[in-house]
């Protein structure tokens, strides 16, 4: 049986093919953000009759270099997927290990509040959320936090909840150490595999909701390159030049599937039970 | 008489971590129809392998090879699984260790025991009938209405005995019981092991008893084998064995176990615990050597051959095992109270318990009127079955409940003076955390922090008192043993020198040998720090063993207390005499 050892490996040099470029952005793209070639509209890849070896991807319909936008854009969805997933975390552990741990009251009032939250459909609350907040990128981060708080309280708190029935955190409580001590030394390194694991799961998420709203305008500024402006700007030439719609979608798929991988790897390796079956 | 169950030199393989390690060495008995065939040994010993092999259940990867193992003349090392369905279906019947997940919850008695009948065949009319008949014959009350209830509504006991019914109904010539009693209190242990000897003698079945306990095997069994990590080292009439064990490791099971009655010899211990399954590869003599007190290196070279010390008592022994030598009897001081206040007292302590079924609110009263004093240095014992509200006065006293009425009064008012050792280490020692940290865990409390040097040097003490090895502190508790876990676990709560220290139930998981060790191990460190103990425990031989007065708790009260060996000797109230009558029968 081959394991999940694999999707750890793949995940993570895949990751470190997108970070290198993102961070080296303006050494690799051939063109800058934004400049424009009203002569070379709509150009086909460099691979097809038509083509030019300054386009290796073609060019959209404002004369942008298809390659530049997507390597610039990667930057935009690395720094809203890792903002919003760390603010997600912060946010949802809090509250779920002030749920957990307390239980009582505040489990009562932070479970109806998860509840109550969820039953908004996301589309619409992250529609809502930008339509208020405005665009430009600390509204996206901030819109996905609002949306995506709740799936780590919710599954980091029964998690909480678990170790929170073991014998040691009793005999911790009767050693009178400090809640924050325990909730430190021996709640949170049990659940500590599980954030890994939604952590990397949620950057693939935010990738996607990023997308999504920069799809419908309602993200990053215009200004900003970003996939899902790419695949917007596409879709009205799809038919007479179809990398600009193709190119910016390999890019998502390749991202989320990055992340996703990322996630399964992290949590056969981390979980001790997951670990045990295989050996 | 041809036997019943033959095994023949036979070896067992499993390969692990690309190691062929023999799991089982060249095992030899038989058992004859009619015959009680005991299997004793602890956890690891090899026993629930040989029924997992009779009854075909062997996990993937195990093999048989060399040898024999014969059922009525067929070997079940060489029948497929299915064929061995077919042919031994109705001949070999099992009665499990766990009687409640051994039935399922959502059919009632009827309806489990005809679905029983009907494999074999057995439909109709006449099936209502046939299972009165037989859970009459299994003594259980008011088969009727017995007949609509859901195993969830029936005690453990009760289970076992409808799965009793259940194995010798299909009238098999052989049963194997693993563990039938083990999940039971000690009273319905009795009676059970009664039944199933009863049975037996009833439609002459041979049986196969899978057990850690050797009196319970010498009890209930005719023959005895004796195993240890995979050999069979001792094998011969059941009071023989018992009586005049000759192999070392007989003689320290037999003398690890503390008695009920008797002078209170203290108990011999053997070093560490039984190999893993890893380390048996490394071990090609005889696998007891690395912990025998006599072994020399003819023992660890090869593994010694079979001999017949007396008709039919057979021994594997080197001529090492000669030397081996038995403990004289002498009785040894109890940890009685010294002079001062008592460290703590409770004074007609209630604890009721509400819970709702639907509208209605039910009070149910936990723990009743409990007064009981603890004096300083001194162990009292807290004895009862489960559910008797042992546990309660624990949590009551460590204030993780509050009492409905009553006083608990303890004479320190530093609540870090009393301290707690949890039954299951497994669940009491966080798995991250090594066992440096572990044991001195304490000095994390605000107020406590210490330089890490300090911290060190007392975990090194800690150690060395408690008999840790001293490698150990960075490592984390899975790379621990089970007596090892339970010792760091002792060790924990021994960091701030407490006054009084409550153990419940602490040995009752551990295999009897270490069980002895973790028992000498609390009257030294009561000895020698002067510390109280509060044990809790439904194991009458071990309160006697440590405890200088005892308590009997029966359904929430207190129904007598006084100095261990009077209370044993002349036990005043029914149910004290029910308890001390049930545990005799096994140490007979």
């Amino acid at each position: 049986m081959i394991g999940d050892g694999w999707k750890l490996w793949v995940g993570g040099v895949l990751l470190a093919v997108l970070l290198a470029v993102a961070v080296f952005a303006p050494l690799l793209a051939p063109h800058a953000p934004g400049d424009q070639d009203m002569l070379n509209t709509l150009l086909p890849p460099a691979w097809l009759s038509g083509g030019s070896a300054d386009y290796p991807l073609g060019t959209n319909s404002l004369g942008e270099c298809i390659l530049s936008n997507l390597i610039f854009g990667a930057r935009t969805a690395l720094i809203v997927a890792f903002a919003a997933a760390t603010g997600c975390m912060l946010l949802g552990t809090t509250l779920a290990l002030a749920s957990g741990y307390l239980g009582g009251r505040t489990d009562w009032l932070v479970s109806h509040l998860v509840d109550l939250w969820m039953s908004f459909p996301p589309v619409v609350l992250s529609l809502l959320l930008m339509v208020g907040l405005g665009t430009g990128v600390r509204n996206v981060i901030l819109a996905i936090v609002l949306v995506d708080w709740t799936r780590f309280c919710r599954v980091i708190r029964s998690n909480v909840i678990q170790t929170r029935r073991r014998d040691y955190v009793t005999a911790a409580r009767l050693l009178h150490l400090s809640h924050l001590r325990i909730v430190w030394r021996d709640i949170l390194p049990a659940a500590a595999p599980l954030i890994a694991t939604l952590f990397s799961l949620q950057l693939g998420i935010a990738v996607i909701v990023e997308a999504t709203l920069s799809f419908v305008g309602l993200s990053v500024g215009a200004d900003v390159p970003a996939w899902g402006i790419m695949i917007a700007d596409g879709r009205g030439y799809v038919h007479q030049a179809p990398w600009g719609l193709i190119a910016p979608m390999i890019a998502i798929f390749a991202a989320v599937l990055t992340f996703n991988l990322l996630g399964d790897g992290l949590r056969a390796t981390l979980d001790p039970r997951l670990r045990l079956s295989r050996t | 008489m041809n036997p019943v169950l033959e095994f023949d030199h036979l070896t067992l393989n499993a390969t692990v971590q690309g190691r062929q390690i023999a799991l089982l060495r060249d095992i030899t008995f038989t058992v004859h129809p009619g015959r009680t065939f005991g299997l004793v040994g602890e956890s690891g010993a090899g026993k629930s392998m040989i029924g997992r092999l009779i009854s075909g259940l062997l996990p993937p990867g195990f093999t048989t090879g060399s040898g024999r193992a014969l059922f009525e003349g067929t070997d079940l090392s060489t029948l497929t699984p299915r064929a061995r369905r077919a042919q031994m279906g109705d001949r070999i019947a099992f009665v499990p260790q766990e009687p409640l997940s051994a039935l399922d919850p959502v059919m009632t008695i009827e309806h489990q025991f005809a679905e029983h009948f009907a494999h074999r065949g057995i439909r109709g009319r006449g099936v209502r009938k046939r299972i009165l008949e037989w859970l009459h014959a299994v003594h259980l009350p008011d088969p009727p209405t017995l007949l609509h209830r859901y195993p969830h509504e029936l005690s453990g006991g009760q289970c076992q005995r409808v799965l009793i019914a259940m194995a010798f109904s299909s009238e098999p010539r052989l049963i194997v019981a693993d563990e039938p009693t083990t999940a039971l209190d000690v009273v319905t242990q009795a009676t059970i092991m009664a039944l199933l000897r009863e049975q037996q003698r009833l439609h002459g079945a041979a049986v196969v008893l899978i057990t850690h306990d050797l009196h319970l095997a010498a009890q209930i069994c005719d023959e005895v084998g004796v195993m240890y990590a995979g050999d069979l080292v001792e094998q011969g009439p059941a009071h023989a064995v018992l009586r005049d064990p000759l192999h070392p490791y007989t003689v320290g099971l037999r003398n690890s176990v503390p008695n009920i009655e008797g002078p209170r010899r203290p108990l011999p211990t053997l070093p560490d615990q039984m190999p893993g399954m890893l380390a048996l590869g490394d071990l090609p003599g005889c696998r007891f050597a690395p912990r025998c007190p006599v072994a020399d290196r003819i023992c660890a070279a090869k593994l010694p051959d079979w001999s017949e010390a007396e008709p039919v008592h057979h021994v594997r022994s080197a001529p090492a095992c000669r030397r081996t030598a038995h403990p004289a009897p002498a009785d040894i001081a109890h940890n009685v109270a010294r002079d001062g206040t008592p460290v703590l007292e409770l004074a007609s302590v209630c604890l009721d318990y509400s819970s709702r079924v639907g509208f209605r609110r039910h009070r149910v009263a936990a723990v009743r009127n409990v007064s009981l004093t603890v004096g300083p240095g001194e162990f009292v014992g807290l004895v009862g079955e489960s559910g008797s509200g042992k546990s309660s006065v624990a949590r009551l006293i460590m204030g993780l409940e509050q009492p409905t009425s009553g006083r608990i009064m303890l004479e320190d008012r530093d609540p870090s003076r009393l301290q707690f050792v949890f039954q299951d280490p497994q669940s009491a020692l966080n798995p991250r955390r090594s066992v440096l940290s572990l044991i001195t865990q304490a000095f994390e409390a605000p107020g406590r922090h210490v330089t890490d040097e300090a911290r060190n040097a007392r975990a090194l003490e800690l150690i060395r008192e408690t008999g840790l090895p001293q490698d150990c502190l960075p490592r984390v508790p899975s790379q621990l043993s089970g007596g090892q876990k339970q010792r760091v676990n002792i060790a924990r709560s021994l960091c701030i020198t407490p006054r009084l220290l409550i153990a419940d139930e602490i040995v009752s998981g551990l295999d009897v040998s270490v069980q002895a060790q973790i028992l000498n191990l609390l009257l030294r460190i009561g000895h020698e720090l002067g510390i109280s103990l509060l044990l809790i425990s439904h194991d009458l031989g071990v309160v006697r063993y440590i405890c200088a007065r005892v308590a009997v708790m029966h359904r929430g009260a207190i129904v007598e207390t006084g100095p261990t060996e009077q209370v044993f000797a002349n036990p005043s109230h029914p149910y004290t005499k029910t308890l001390l009558n049930a545990a005799r029968v096994q140490l007979q």
